[in-house]
């Protein structure tokens, strides 16, 4: 079995983080540019490949219509469902698309889980390089308050990346315990967690008991399409405006010069969380430069009411905990959006305590995840995650009514059993719609599922088939049918009203394995073999040089058998072996190497490899 | 007949090493998880007696230990079984604590298992002393709709409205008062081992509470909705 990992799976940029065997500490783990952060960015080159974060960035710009970003707003949606944000993101959806979203990528398309799946696979990359380990499990971070369908659609992507996603945690629980176990926090805890799509508010208790910590969370809140891409927007729509009035121009919101405009009203932002004003110069196409200065009272009128919006879901988190603001004794804010002054000011008012910022807010969540990942690999564990489920999950019932079997908020895993029974006679089905939201009507709540049951023919109402609705540790909905009378369980073909079902996933397996590069064991064999014919050659050079005559016979003996034993290695299929012997013949060939220098040279590269030199 | 404290059925046998087991959570032989024997309620699983006072500190504290234990976090390397047993363990757990540690939910499921009420059972009749007011609310109610429909004036229907709901929020006071009276005469029913006509008379009489409480409740939420 390989590695496990923690990854946050972000709408902007994600991270993945193991906790280190040596100081019990979870640590984020850098990529190839050295930074952890991976921006959710992929881009599909002309050649086939795939081309994931930093580099897929600047190819939004030269190659808007094979690139895409922010996917996780995709993620377990209907096409119907993302039509307002097709205004604003440069979504291309196949208009084939039908339960299920396919985005284009040039001429390919993709569902939003096999885009995300990519962004997986690359963080997975990073961490097997780091670790020189193969990971194959891993703990996945989402927001609270995503629903079933997206809850499955991330794990469909774990899946599809070749991880086995041993849990889901919600993002604002990770934080949690990212903190809980850096400051050692007890008491009531209100996590504020702003991303760039995504908000979450989530009211925890930290007990201590015996055995160890539990975190239990006491309520959730949210909007999952709430975060900084909406004061991007706002930003973006209003620098659009001034330009079209000043210089007639209108860019096209997909191209590549909003694309541009878009980065540099980013930047715009970021500076003014830390200076009071900040200067945008915009090359426009006609030659002219857009110049204009902000100042953060500007942008804080401007965005005012995405901070509001947040406000809403933290009253009804609080309204559920049955708790007053007052009554908390820690805040905690998490995800880059937080950074903003008018976010930290509004959060400080309203909890009237000064909100902890320590932690850093992108990586806090990955952290939490890698602590829970820990937990779960070494199965000795420390501490407790009790997480609820975000929404209400309902049954549909007579004239399109809502019946509520397991409330928001119930620590899961939840259950509920129903009782149906026919009501005519020899009927042989009765068909279940499955609802998740608050609303009464089923119109107006999230269909999550239908399936039918099937009954054999007898007169209506003797009928007794007990269904069992449960929410798994996950918040994903399993369902079990059994008929009272016979006990004989039925298995359920649930068609998920907004995802993939098992065919879709097997064949995208299939199909990944085009993009997958190869096993990580093929890869560490290749490049262990690439090593070793290189030493071997330095080897054999260093050899036929004269003064090699002076290397002692017994250590003469030794380098040739290391050199033979690293040449059988290599004709194997053991990348750990052909390591092993070409650590072996490095130690041999250090005298040689030593030998070889001129002495001025010799004393500076004391120790150094033979390829080295 | 007092309600039994404990599980009654008989020793039950562990799914893995066929050893008796009897009321614990792991097979005392092999240490395995154990399937919630057949015939436990939610009472039970806390080791309470059916009765309706609860002391919530120690309905707590007994919840994240068996938390601890029964959660799914505990089997992820365990066999394909185990994990399903842990799952649903673990639910029960909080289904079971969700429901008592709700004091209206607690009534209607001690109800439910009793055979008192059917689950979810909701008698939407109104209670006839209740009869002329809520005739009147209706009648409100339809002006209101009528006004907005409209376009009339509606402050003075909004007042009136506003009235009534406060009626009724006593009313419902009221009923939770008499609720928990009503649940403290259950209790000393089980102390004192009451006979089955005694039983009867108390779980009758909070059936009849909790039908008018959702009864009255459902008044309340309605008025809210039509006053927003």
């Amino acid at each position: 079995m390989g590695r496990i990992v923690g990854i946050d799976l972000g709408t902007t940029n994600s991270l993945v983080a193991y906790v280190d065997a040596q100081t019990g500490e979870p640590k984020c783990i850098p990529g190839p540019s050295g930074s952890t952060l991976c921006p959710s960015i992929v881009s599909l080159d002309p050649d086939g490949s795939i081309i994931v974060g930093e580099p897929a960035r600047r190819r939004l710009l030269t190659q808007p219509e094979r690139s895409i970003y922010s996917v996780k707003r995709l993620m377990g949606r209907g096409p119907s469902d993302v039509q307002s944000e097709l205004k604003l993101f440069p979504f291309r959806i196949d208009p084939a698309s039908k339960n299920v979203i396919r985005v284009q990528l040039g001429d390919r398309v993709f569902t939003p889980p096999e885009i995300s799946a990519f962004i997986l696979r690359e963080l997975k990359n990073w961490a097997e390089s780091h670790f020189g380990e193969a990971v194959d499990r891993a703990v996945i971070t989402v927001p609270a308050y995503f629903n079933d369908a997206q809850r499955q659609a991330t794990k469909d992507a774990g899946k599809l990346a070749g991880l086995e996603v041993l849990r889901l945690v919600n993002e604002p629980t990770a934080a949690a315990l990212a903190y809980g176990l850096h400051e050692k926090q007890r008491g009531k805890v209100a996590v504020y967690d702003l991303g760039g799509g995504t908000f979450d508010i989530s009211v925890l208790k930290l007990i201590s008991t015996g055995e160890g910590d539990i975190y239990q969370v006491l309520s959730t809140n949210g909007d999952t399409h709430l975060g900084g891409d909406d004061i991007d927007n706002l930003l973006q729509a209003f620098v659009h405006e001034q330009i079209l009035q000043h210089d007639q121009i209108d860019f096209s919101p997909h191209g590549e010069l909003a694309q541009e405009l878009r980065k540099a009203l980013i930047d715009i932002k970021h500076q003014l969380s830390e200076a009071t004003t900040a200067t945008l110069r915009f090359p426009l196409p006609n030659g002219n430069v857009f110049v204009r200065e902000f100042t953060r009272g500007a942008l804080e009128a401007l965005i005012r009411p995405v901070v509001d919006r947040t406000m809403v879901p933290v009253k009804l988190a609080l309204a559920d905990a049955h708790l007053k603001p007052s009554e908390l004794d820690e805040v905690v804010l998490v995800g880059g959006t937080t950074r903003t002054p008018l976010i930290r000011r509004t959060v400080q008012e309203f909890f009237d305590r000064k909100p902890h910022t320590e932690l850093n807010p992108d990586e806090v969540v990955a952290l939490g995840a890698a602590v829970q990942a820990n937990i779960l690999d070494k199965g000795v564990k420390n501490m407790l995650l009790l997480d609820v489920t975000p929404l209400s999950l309902g049954i549909e019932t007579y004239g399109g009514a809502v019946a509520k079997v397991i409330p928001r908020n119930s620590t899961i895993p939840a259950s509920a059993q129903e009782l149906y029974t026919t009501g005519v006679d020899n009927q042989t089905g009765i068909d279940i719609h499955v609802l998740q939201g608050e609303r009464e009507l089923a119109k107006d709540c999230r269909s999550l599922a239908r399936f039918a049951l099937r009954v054999p023919p007898a007169p209506a109402g003797l009928p007794r088939i007990e269904v069992k609705f449960l929410i798994d540790a996950n918040g994903i909905l399993q369902v079990a049918a059994k008929d009272v009378r016979t006990g004989t369980q039925q298995t359920i073909e649930v068609q998920p009203s907004y995802g993939l079902n098992d065919t879709d996933i097997e064949r995208m397996l299939e199909e990944s394995i085009e993009y997958a590069e190869q096993d990580f064991a093929e890869r560490q064999l290749i490049e262990a073999r690439t090593e070793a014919e290189t030493i071997l050659k330095a080897t054999a050079k260093a050899l036929a040089n004269p003064q090699a005559v002076q290397l002692p016979v017994a250590e003469r003996y030794t380098l040739d058998a290391s050199v033979a034993a690293l040449q059988e290695a290599v004709k194997g299929n053991d990348y750990k072996m052909i390591r092993r012997q070409i650590d072996e013949l490095n130690r041999a060939t250090e005298h040689l190497a030593e030998l070889l220098m001129n002495t001025a040279v010799q004393t500076a590269l004391e120790g150094k490899k033979l390829a080295e030199v | 007949m007092a309600t039994p404290l404990h599980i009654t059925n008989p020793p039950l046998v562990c799914w893995n090493c066929h050893e008796r087991t009897i009321g614990t959570h792991f097979c005392p032989g092999c240490g395995k998880l154990l399937q919630l024997p057949q015939g436990s309620d939610y009472f039970a699983m806390f080791e309470l007696p059916r009765k309706l006072w609860i002391e919530m500190g120690a309905l707590e504290k007994k919840f994240l230990q068996l938390s601890w234990k029964l959660h799914p976090d505990n089997f992820v390397g365990a066999t394909e079984q185990e994990r399903e047993i842990s799952l649903q363990r673990s639910s029960e757990l909080n289904d079971a604590y969700r429901t008592l540690r709700d004091p209206i939910a607690r009534v209607e499921y001690l109800l439910a298992i009793e055979g008192t009420r059917k689950n979810g059972e909701n008698k939407q009749q109104a209670p006839p002393e209740l009869l002329e007011e809520v005739f009147e609310l209706n009648e409100s109610l339809d002006e209101l709709r009528e006004a907005k429909a409209e376009g009339s004036d509606t402050a003075l229907l909004r007042h009136k409205l506003e009235e009534a709901e406060k009626n009724f929020e006593e009313k419902l006071a009221q009923v939770d008062a008499e609720l928990q009276l009503a649940a403290r005469e259950w209790d000393q029913v089980i102390d004192s081992a009451g006979d089955e006509t005694a039983r009867r008379k108390a779980m009758s009489k909070l059936n009849e509470l909790l039908n008018r409480r959702s009864y009255i409740r459902n008044l309340v939420v309605n008025v809210q909705k039509e006053l927003l």
